[in-house]
């Protein structure tokens, strides 16, 4: 008997038609953790540099840990992995709900999906029980009537299913997946590979039970925890307002609300969006993931004006901005019907919103006219256009197929506007603003292993960390490091951040305890883990795990050919200082953090590859053996590069 | 006949949906509490979901009045707790027969030991209540509850200006 984990990995290949189970053995457990770090460690291994993300070698790997599925708080999430169709490295997303929990209990760590079914199919796992099923009458259908449908066929309400919408099917470059019918794996492009399967639907339901090797004393730490969360002041206005209680300091304080595609960092009617307004006038109630005593979700309901009578799970900030003010809406009845039309399609709307912002400055700077969008007139803040965009992008119709490739790749295809993808490796900024959120955060948009998001190590210590007086210092040794835009001791900050999110992603446990709320402490992820698997872990261990994974997915990247020349932020950043507000004139200091970013890390400064040395005290002795080419190869390719800048034919 | 103590005078479990999150905490709490897993099948409590529409309802026993998990049992298994006035059941006594849950679902069926379990307010302080942040499941006096619901709805009434 295994406990915390279930030692179980199956396997689906879509091609034959053939299930099997692994067992997961304790010491590549302990090396990789669960979740994130599982799945990270399998796309390195199993899908090599020359595997197409929408080709059928691709995998579409699901990973839970250690703790999900069980009483620590707030251990529901899933991560979900593959080479991403998007930024053409690597991709993973993760998300919350009650699908991986569900996964847990049916008796898996991880589900690992194979090969191309040669017809829309679903999978039926219950239990032991796989069935690969027959999707037809499935496909084409939105995500909620997807979800009623396979209920209903499958006789039981008491399901959970991971599925993609029309987007998905289509092969958008940044189609989601959505899970428990409102919540997104939504980045990097998984709903695509996904599609690219022909599979359109997970269904699971599980009866056993996680085991837990000191089942006191988990209870009585996880109970704990759950006490300091209760009177945690960050968890308290999560529970109050959601992620919407971002948009007035963004605004008003800190100047980075993303207005007109990061074109400024504020407006003075960003109030419409504030966490009160929704919470006063649009909240239905509020919902929470597995197991999560904080419960930032939302449901939302539109009481007047077209959209009347509305409702829809959702949205968080990252949705409403970017179906919202990027693209130029501040009306909040618009903003949760967009975000409810690109959850019921199956598209991110952080690149959603994305490409729709890049055509719109495109077009407001002459960059595009009617020839090329087929006549459509593309003005910041048309309503109409809008929903009309994100039905084309999940359809592939007209303009509408040009977007579905995503702002960097739309740029390239029309060779123009480049600079107003606001993206990184391909992969479109959420709509945070290191002009304003902080040089932390920079740091992960440039060098993150999905490409520009927030979510690469989530640094609150320079957004909330000031609000647990001592901690920034704690860490760090330095009290200045709390200000968003102070450099000192970003590097340092990111580092630790960075490798902290790796282990609670692959534990499972949600990054707003550990991060943004800083109730729960890596001491404290290292007891849960103990007291879950009897096996012993202290936070300095799992620190190290969490630097493997980071690691491993740079590898990836590096394997690829990608290093210190793709990691280049947005022009926007760099070198536009921010027009007004109370950040005027900053920019991002890429030039001075970057450098010193690999320094900390240990990472060569010429390549960006992570140096011999230090993957092997990683234990990846195997990866900087296979590096070394890659490593001749790419300095050959920076020689070239640079020759080319300073000679140009 | 056992004498039934009287529901009022005494705490019980008592549940507002409208404030339930769907998170299921309570599920593992009752299932680790009383069983050292995690696991929803084996909890004593179910929340039942309705995704489409992100709501939630928390399925717990009201040890009733009039127990109709009592009358059923003819081998005597379930009695009632004279501190808590849970309907508590007897593993040695219960042999496995179903007859409670055909007529009341919110006792459950465990897989493994093949005997009837269910609510038994943990001694006294239940383990659902303790953890629910929202106030979705509560342990209370009837009265209590329903004079806060009451103020609640006054409150609406009175202070509005």
């Amino acid at each position: 008997m295994v406990d915390g984990w279930t030692g179980k990995r199956l396997r689906i290949d879509l091609s034959r038609g053939t299930t099997s189970v692994e067992e997961i053995g304790e010491s590549y457990r302990k090396k990789w953790l669960g979740g994130r770090g599982f799945n990270s460690e399998l796309l390195y291994r199993e899908v090599g540099p020359d595997v197409d993300p929408l080709g059928p070698e691709n995998l579409l790997i699901f990973g839970v840990g250690p703790l999900t599925g069980t009483f620590a708080p707030s251990s529901g999430r899933t991560t979900v992995t593959a080479r991403s169709p998007l930024g053409g490295g690597f991709g993973d997303s993760n998300m919350g709900g009650h699908w991986g929990p569900e996964l847990k209990f049916a008796g898996y760590d991880q589900l690992v999906i194979s090969g191309k079914a040669s017809k829309p199919v679903y999978l039926w796992i219950d239990d032991d029980h796989i069935e690969i099923r027959d999707a037809s009458q499935i496909w084409g259908k939105l995500v909620l009537e997807a979800d009623a449908m396979i209920k209903e066929e499958l006789g039981s309400q008491e399901i959970h299913t991971a599925l993609i919408g029309p987007a998905g099917e289509n092969t958008v470059r940044y189609a989601c997946i959505m899970s428990d019918v409102y919540r997104a794996a939504a980045r990097s492009g998984m709903g695509a590979v996904m599609g690219s399967k022909n599979l359109k639907a997970i269904a699971v339901r599980g009866t056993n039970p996680v085991n837990i090797a000191r089942p006191e004393e988990f209870y009585q730490i996880s109970a704990s925890i759950r006490e300091r969360l209760r009177q945690d002041l960050m968890a308290q206005m999560l529970y109050d307002q959601g992620t919407w209680l971002l948009t007035m300091p963004a605004n008003y304080e800190l100047g980075w609300f993303c207005w007109h595609n990061f074109q400024k960092g504020n407006h003075p009617d960003a109030k419409k969006l504030s966490g009160e307004a929704h919470r006063d006038n649009f909240l239905s109630h509020r919902e929470g993931c597995f197991a999560c005593p904080i419960s930032c979700g939302r449901f939302s309901k539109i009481k007047e004006g077209k959209y009347a009578g509305e409702i829809t799970g959702g949205p968080e900030y990252e949705t409403l901005t970017a179906v919202g003010p990027r693209i130029g809406l501040l009306d909040m009845d618009k903003v949760v019907h967009n975000n409810k039309l690109v959850n019921e399609l199956g598209l991110d709307s952080c690149s959603c919103g994305g490409a729709i912002a890049w055509a719109m400055e495109c077009w407001e700077k002459g960059l595009l006219t009617k020839e090329d969008t087929g006549g459509l007139v593309l003005e910041w803040g048309d309503q109409e256009l809008i929903t009309r965009l994100i039905e084309m992008i999940a359809h592939r119709e007209g303009f509408g197929d040009l977007l579905a490739e995503g702002s960097s790749r739309a740029a390239e295809i029309m060779d123009r506007g480049r600079d107003y993808s606001i993206s990184v490796k391909g992969h479109d900024m959420s709509q945070d603003d290191p002009r304003g959120l902080g040089f932390a955060f920079g740091i992960g948009f440039v060098t993150g292993r999905r490409g520009g998001d927030h979510l690469q190590g989530l640094p609150c210590l320079e957004l909330t960390g000031a609000f647990y007086p001592g901690l920034v210092e704690k860490i760090l040794g330095s009290k200045e490091a709390e200000a968003p835009l102070s450099p000192v001791k970003k590097p340092e900050m990111e580092r630790y951040q960075e490798d902290l999110k790796a282990v609670g992603d692959s534990l499972t446990q949600c990054t707003f305890t550990h991060s943004w709320s800083f109730a729960v402490q890596p001491e404290d992820m290292a007891l849960l883990l103990s007291a879950a698997t009897g096996l012993e872990f202290s936070a300095k261990e799992l620190f190290e795990i969490g630097s493997r994974i980071v690691h491993l997915e740079r590898a990836y990247w590096n394997r690829l050919l990608v290093g210190r020349l793709e990691d280049k932020s947005p022009k926007r950043f760099t070198q536009e200082p921010m027009p007004d507000g109370p950040n005027k004139g900053t920019v991002f200091p890429e030039a001075e953090l970057i450098p010193r970013y690999y320094e900390v890390r240990g990472w060569d400064k010429k390549t960006g590859f992570p140096l011999p040395e230090v993957l092997k005290g990683l234990g990846l002795e195997d990866v900087a053996a296979e590096l070394e080419p890659y490593r001749a190869e790419y300095q050959k390719k920076i020689e070239e590069t640079e020759a080319e800048a300073t000679n140009p034919a | 006949m056992v004498i039934l103590v009287i529901a009022t005078s005494i705490k019980t479990l008592l549940v507002d949906p409208s404030r339930c999150t769907g998170c299921r905490t309570c599920e593992m709490a009752c299932s680790l509490y009383h069983e050292g897993k995690c696991s929803p099948v084996l909890s004593r409590m179910r929340i039942i979901k309705y995704e489409a529409l992100g709501k939630s309802y928390p399925a717990i026993c009201s040890q009733c009045s009039k127990p109709q998990c009592l009358s059923a049992c003819d081998k005597g298994a379930i009695k009632q707790n004279e501190k808590t006035g849970a309907m508590n059941i007897d593993e040695a006594l219960c042999t496995g027969c179903r007859s409670c849950l055909t007529v009341c679902p919110q006792i459950g069926f465990h897989p493994q030991k093949k005997v009837a379990f269910k609510c038994d307010l943990c001694g006294g302080d239940p383990q659902c209540a303790r953890f629910c942040t929202t106030g979705a499941i509560t342990f209370s006096g009837v009265d209590e509850f329903l004079m806060t619901r009451r103020r609640a709805i006054a409150d609406r009434a009175v202070l509005a200006v």
